[in-house]
C-alpha cells in the first residue's frame, strides 16, 4: 500500500505520509496514513478547532440547555445555525445561542464578573430553562478566567440551576477532535452520577455518539421502544441534561460515533463497569446486526428479529430499486471523522457504489484503519485533506458523486461533481431502514440530475442535442438497464413522505417489562 | 422625542447580530485578486467564516489559517505565520497578496505580526521568492474589539493604505461600496456607466456569483487588482457609500493624498440614490442623463403602485449592518412605513452621533427605538414579552426564528441570507434596488395575508 504523493503537495514533504492508495491484495500493515498530527499552516486544511468540537458537535445537541460561550462574539455566532441537530423541544438549542461578548477591557481586567452577570441574565430571559453549559474559548482560556469557580458561585446562589463547564479552547489540539475528548471527560467528571434516574425496564442503555442529525435519534428511539429498551440518555442528540447525569445506571452503552464519544464509554466502563457495544445504525445489514447484538445482550433477540423482518420487508424493494441504478457509481467518501468507516462497506454492499476515496479531517489513525479496510481496492485514503489535494484527487478519480461538508461540496460543484452533505444530510434522516432508502434516493437524485447532465455540455463546441425538451432522472438512469429491472413489479422507488418523523412522534408503544427486584 | 437611542442594558449577548472582526477582514480579502489571506489564530476562526460565506453565496472561497495549536498559544506562534506564508506561496503560484489577519488569541499572546512581516520581507521573500511580487499586509482585527463591521472597515483601510501610491493624477473615481452583494456592485456599476464615469470599485466582487462551467474550475473570487488599489491615490475623488464599512479608507486617501472624500449616504431608496448621483456629479462634473431619469421613473412608478395602498403605516423592525439598517429605515419612511425598532449590533459609540440617527430623533412622529450594542433578543423579547406588534421584519437569516416562531413575515436582507436562494444576485442599492426591496417587502406581506387569510381578497383588484 504505497503512500500517494500529490503533485500539489510535493513541496511540503510532511504531507507525504498522509495519503495512501489501497493496492490489490495489500493489507494495512504495509502502510497507513499518519493521522491526528498538527496541521500544516497555510495548507488550507478543512479542520476546525477544539472549541467547536466540544461546543458545536457534542455540547449543543443537548436540548434543554442554555449554551453559553465565554469569549468574544465570533465563536458563538459562527457555531450557530450551521447544523441540523433537531430536538423534540421545538429546537431550543438550535434557535438560541449565548455569549459573554468579551471586549478589550475584559481581556485586560478579567471577565469573570461579566460571565456571572451574563449567566444570571440568560436564566432570567428563559425562566423555564434551568440548565447551562459554559464553553471556554481561546480568549477566556488565555486570560485565565476561572469559569468553574463562577459556575459554582452561581449554583450556590441559584440552587434551582445546574451548570456544566467545558474548558476546551480552540487551540487545544490539531482539530475539533481534541474538543470531543475534553467534553467527554468533563461531562463524566462533573455530571455523571449526580442524579439517580428511575429505572423502569429490565433493559437499560445509554445511546452514545448519536447527534440526532435530521432526526436520526427519533428513528432509533422507535426501535429501542419497540424492543422494550429504556434509553436512559442519548449522548447528546435530543438528549436532556438531567438524563445525561444519570448515565451511570445503564446496563449497556450502545456506541455509535466512536470517534467523538468512545471516551465517555470507556470511562463509564472503568468507573461503573458498564460494557460498551459499538454499532453502525446506517444500513440494512449493519442496523440489523446492531439490534440483534443489543437483543442478544439482553436476551431479547426475538424482539430485534421481529423489527428486522418487518422493516426489511417494508423497505428492501425500495433499497434495491436504487441499488440497481447506482451500481458501479464512483463515490468519494469525504466526511469528518467516523462516517468513512460507518459507510464505506455498507454503501458498497447495499447501494452497489464503489468507494474510490475516503478521507478524514479530524479522524485518528484508528479511523483510517477501519475506513481503508472497508473500502474498495485502489481507493485513495487521505488524512487531513486540503483544498488543492481534494481538487487533484477529484481530477484523478472522476467520481460520480461526493459525500462531504457544505463548503467542500461547493468546491466539488465547480468541477462538476455533485455533492451530498455527509454531516447534515440532504433529505434525512438517513438512519433506520427508511432513512437508508432516503440516503439512496438522495444519491440517485444527485447523480441523475438532468441539470447536472446539462452542466457537462459545452454549447460552444459540443453538438447540442435538439430533440428533447426535457429529461427525467429515469430517462438517464434506466437507459442501460435490463427490461427485467425496469419493469420489475417488486422493486419500487421511495414511497415515504418528505417529513418521515411526524408519524413517529404519534406512535404508542406497549411499555416496558416489569423490573424484577434482583435485576434492579 | 419619540425616537429613542439607547444601549442594550444586558451585558451578555443572546443571539448575536454580528460575528467578530476577523470575519470582516476575511470578507475584504476575498475581494482582492490573487490574494489569499492567512488568519492567525485557531482553525475555527477560518473554517467557520469560510462556511458562513459559503452558506450565503453557495460558493467556496479560499482563506488559509496559521493553525495555532497549544504549543503556539503557550510559546508564541509567529513561526506558524512564517510557515503558512511559505506553504501558500509554494502551492499557489498566482498569489501576490497575503494579508495576515490577527484574532483574539494571537492578539492576547502578543504575537507581533508586523515584526513577522518585516522578517519575512527581509528573509524568506528575498531569498526564496526573489523576483516574485508578494505583498504581506498585517491586519489587526482582535475579536474582542468591534465586530465584523469594524473588521471590514479596518481591512479596507489597511489594503488601501498599503497599496495607495501617488503617481500621475487620473480622472478615475474611487467607489468604496461597503459590505454588499454582487447584485449591488452590478447596480452601482450600471449607474456609473450611465453617467459615463470611470471608477475603481472597491471591491469588485461581481464574480462572487461565479459560473459552473463545462470545463475548468471557476472558483469564486474578487477581481480588485493591486493596480486598482495603488491607483486610489490618484483619483479625482472617493465616495464611500457606507460610513462604517470603508469610511476610514476614504478619509485616509483624503488626508494622505488630498483625494476629496464623500462618505455616505448608503444609496438605499430613491432619495439616497438621488444624493449618490448628485455626489457623483459634484465630484466628476458629469451630468445625470435622461436614461437615469427614466430608470428612476420606472422605480417611482412601481413604488407608487404599492406604497400608500399597502406599505403605509406598516410597522417594521430592522437589524443588520448599521449602514444597511439605517438606509433601509430611511427608505421605509419614504414608503410611509414605520420602522419602530432598529437594532445596531455592536458597541460602536459613534452611532449615537450619526447624523442620520439624529434626523430620526428630530423628525420621526411615532415611537421608534434604536438599540445599540444590540442582539436579537432585543427583538424577540419585545415581541414575546413586551407586546411589540410588527407587520414585517427586515434582516439577515440569523434572525429567522424570531419571524417564524412569531408568525411575522420577514424579508431577508444583508449578510448572511442563507435561508433564501439567490438573494446575493439582487441589489438593494440604486433605483433597481429600491424597486426590488419594496416589491420584496410587499410581496412578502401579500403571501402572509394569504396564509393568514387576512384580507387576502383585497388583492383581487389593485
Amino acid at each position: 500500500m504505497p503512500y500517494h504523493e500529490f503533485e500539489c503537495s510535493k513541496c511540503i514533504p510532511e504531507r507525504k505520509k498522509h495519503a495512501v492508495i489501497k493496492g490489490p491484495g495489500e493489507d494495512l500493515t504495509s502502510a497507513l496514513p499518519l493521522g491526528y498530527l498538527n496541521t500544516i499552516p497555510g495548507s488550507i486544511s478543512e479542520r476546525g478547532c477544539a472549541y467547536c468540537g466540544a461546543k458545536h458537535v457534542i455540547g449543543t445537541p443537548m436540548k434543554d440547555v442554555i449554551h453559553l460561550s465565554h469569549g468574544p462574539i465570533g465563536c458563538t455566532y459562527d457555531t450557530w445555525q450551521t447544523k441540523r441537530y433537531i430536538s423534540d423541544n421545538d429546537n431550543f438549542q438550535i434557535k438560541n445561542t449565548f455569549a459573554t461578548d468579551m471586549k478589550e477591557k475584559h481581556v485586560i481586567f478579567g471577565a469573570e464578573k461579566l460571565l456571572k452577570q451574563t449567566i444570571i441574565e440568560a436564566f432570567k430571559a428563559f425562566p423555564k430553562i434551568k440548565r447551562m453549559s459554559i464553553y471556554q474559548t481561546c480568549a477566556s482560556a488565555l486570560i485565565g478566567d476561572d469559569i468553574n469557580a463562577i459556575a459554582e458561585e452561581v449554583m450556590e446562589e441559584m440552587p434551582e440551576v445546574d451548570i456544566f463547564v467545558c474548558n476546551s479552547p480552540g487551540f487545544g489540539g490539531p482539530s475539533q477532535s481534541g474538543g470531543h475528548h475534553k467534553i467527554n471527560i468533563a461531562w463524566i467528571n462533573q455530571k455523571v452520577g449526580t442524579i439517580e434516574p428511575e429505572i423502569i425496564s429490565p433493559y437499560v442503555i445509554n445511546y452514545v455518539g448519536e447527534y440526532n442529525i435530521q432526526g436520526d435519534q427519533h428513528v432509533m428511539m422507535d426501535f429501542f421502544n419497540r424492543m422494550g429498551i429504556q434509553v436512559l440518555s442519548t449522548f447528546t442528540g435530543n438528549g436532556s441534561y438531567d438524563s445525561l447525569r444519570g448515565m451511570h445506571r445503564a446496563h449497556l452503552n450502545v456506541l455509535e460515533c466512536a470517534r467523538s464519544a468512545e471516551y465517555i464509554c470507556n470511562e463509564l466502563k472503568k468507573r461503573y463497569g458498564i460494557p460498551r457495544l459499538d454499532i453502525d445504525a446506517f444500513g440494512f445489514g449493519t442496523l440489523a446486526e446492531a439490534l440483534r447484538k443489543i437483543g442478544m445482550f439482553f436476551g431479547i433477540e426475538d424482539r430485534a428479529q421481529a423489527i428486522i423482518d418487518e422493516e426489511t420487508a417494508r423497505w428492501k424493494p425500495e433499497l434495491d430499486w436504487y441499488k440497481e441504478r447506482l451500481r458501479g457509481k464512483k463515490v468519494c467518501l469525504w466526511p469528518g471523522g467516523s462516517k468513512l468507516w460507518h459507510w464505506a462497506h455498507v454503501i458498497h454492499d447495499e447501494f452497489g457504489v464503489d468507494v474510490v476515496s475516503v478521507y478524514t479531517k479530524f479522524g485518528h489513525q484508528g479511523d483510517m484503519e477501519k475506513g481503508i479496510s472497508r473500502c474498495e481496492e485502489g481507493a485513495l485514503a487521505i488524512d487531513d485533506p486540503n483544498e488543492l489535494e481534494g481538487l487533484e484527487a477529484m481530477d484523478m478519480l472522476k467520481p460520480d458523486i461526493i459525500f462531504t461538508g457544505k463548503r467542500p461540496g461547493e468546491v466539488a460543484k465547480k468541477v462538476r461533481v455533485p455533492y451530498l452533505n455527509a454531516h447534515a444530510y440532504h433529505n434525512g434522516p438517513w438512519k433506520g431502514w427508511e432513512g437508508w432508502v432516503r440516503f439512496a434516493r438522495d444519491i440517485y437524485n444527485g447523480i441523475y440530475s438532468p441539470i447536472h447532465q446539462l452542466a457537462l455540455l459545452d454549447i460552444s463546441k459540443d453538438d447540442i442535442p435538439t430533440d428533447k425538451g426535457f429529461m427525467t432522472q429515469r430517462m438517464l438512469s434506466d437507459k442501460d438497464l435490463s427490461e427485467e429491472i425496469t419493469s420489475s413489479t417488486v422493486l419500487r422507488q421511495y414511497t415515504g413522505k418528505y417529513d418521515c418523523l411526524s408519524e413517529l412522534s404519534k406512535k404508542t408503544y406497549p411499555g416496558f417489562d416489569p423490573v424484577l427486584a434482583d435485576a434492579a | 422625542m419619540l425616537c429613542e437611542v439607547k444601549e442594550k442594558t444586558r451585558t451578555g449577548i443572546i443571539n448575536p447580530i454580528f460575528t467578530c472582526q476577523p470575519c470582516g477582514a476575511q470578507f475584504v480579502s476575498i475581494g482582492v485578486k490573487n490574494c489569499v489571506g492567512i488568519v492567525h489564530g485557531g482553525q475555527g476562526c477560518v473554517m467557520f467564516v469560510r462556511l458562513l460565506i459559503s452558506q450565503h453565496f453557495k460558493e467556496s472561497f479560499e482563506i488559509a489559517s496559521s493553525s495555532v495549536h497549544e504549543d503556539g498559544a503557550v510559546f508564541g506562534a509567529c513561526s506558524r505565520v512564517e510557515e503558512a506564508v511559505d506553504v501558500l506561496l509554494m502551492r499557489y503560484p498566482h498569489i501576490k497578496v497575503i494579508p495576515i489577519i490577527s484574532t483574539c488569541s494571537t492578539e492576547i499572546i502578543g504575537d507581533d505580526i508586523d515584526g513577522v512581516v518585516t522578517k519575512l520581507n527581509a528573509g524568506l521573500l528575498k531569498e526564496k521568492y526573489a523576483g516574485r511580487e508578494v505583498h504581506l499586509i498585517p491586519i489587526h482585527t482582535p475579536s474582542f474589539v468591534g465586530s465584523m463591521v469594524s473588521g471590514y472597515d479596518i481591512a479596507v483601510r489597511d489594503f488601501v493604505t498599503y497599496f495607495a501610491k501617488k503617481t500621475e493624477p487620473d480622472k478615475k473615481l474611487n467607489l468604496i461600496t461597503g459590505w454588499v452583494n454582487p447584485g449591488d456592485v452590478t447596480a452601482l456599476k450600471h449607474l456609473l456607466a450611465e453617467m459615463q464615469i470611470d471608477a475603481t470599485v472597491l471591491f469588485e466582487i461581481e464574480n462572487f456569483d461565479s459560473p459552473l462551467m463545462p470545463y475548468g474550475n471557476f472558483v469564486s473570487h474578487g477581481d480588485t487588482t493591486i493596480e486598482d488599489l495603488s491607483g486610489t491615490a490618484n483619483a479625482i475623488g472617493t465616495i464611500a457609500l457606507n460610513r462604517y464599512e470603508g469610511g476610514k479608507a476614504a478619509l485616509y486617501l483624503e488626508k494622505e493624498f488630498g483625494v476629496p472624500a464623500i462618505v455616505g449616504p448608503t444609496p438605499i431608496g430613491i432619495r439616497n440614490t438621488d444624493t449618490f448621483l448628485q455626489n457623483l456629479k459634484t465630484l466628476t462634473g458629469r451630468p445625470i442623463p435622461e436614461s437615469l431619469v427614466r430608470e428612476r421613473g420606472i422605480a417611482i412608478d412601481a413604488l407608487t403602485d404599492i406604497t400608500h395602498m399597502f406599505l403605509a403605516d406598516k410597522k417594521v423592525a430592522i437589524y443588520g449592518n448599521p449602514d444597511l439598517a439605517i438606509g433601509i429605515a430611511e427608505f421605509c419612511l419614504d414608503l410611509e412605513m414605520r420602522p419602530v425598532l432598529l437594532l445596531l449590533g455592536d458597541d460602536n459609540t459613534n452611532y449615537q452621533n450619526d447624523l442620520r440617527i439624529k434626523a430620526f430623533q428630530e423628525n420621526v412622529d411615532f415611537p421608534m427605538e434604536i438599540i445599540t450594542n444590540a442582539d436579537l433578543w432585543e427583538l424577540e423579547n419585545r415581541i414575546k414579552n413586551d407586546g411589540l406588534e410588527l407587520d414585517l421584519i427586515l434582516g439577515h437569516s440569523k434572525g429567522r426564528f424570531s419571524a417564524i416562531d412569531n408568525n411575522i413575515p420577514m424579508v431577508r436582507v444583508g449578510f448572511p441570507t442563507y435561508d433564501r436562494a439567490g438573494l446575493y444576485r439582487h441589489p438593494v442599492v440604486g433605483y433597481a434596488g429600491a424597486m426590488w426591496l419594496a416589491e420584496q417587502m410587499v410581496n412578502t406581506i401579500f403571501t402572509d395575508m394569504e396564509y393568514k387569510k387576512n384580507k387576502e381578497w383585497i388583492l383581487n383588484v389593485w
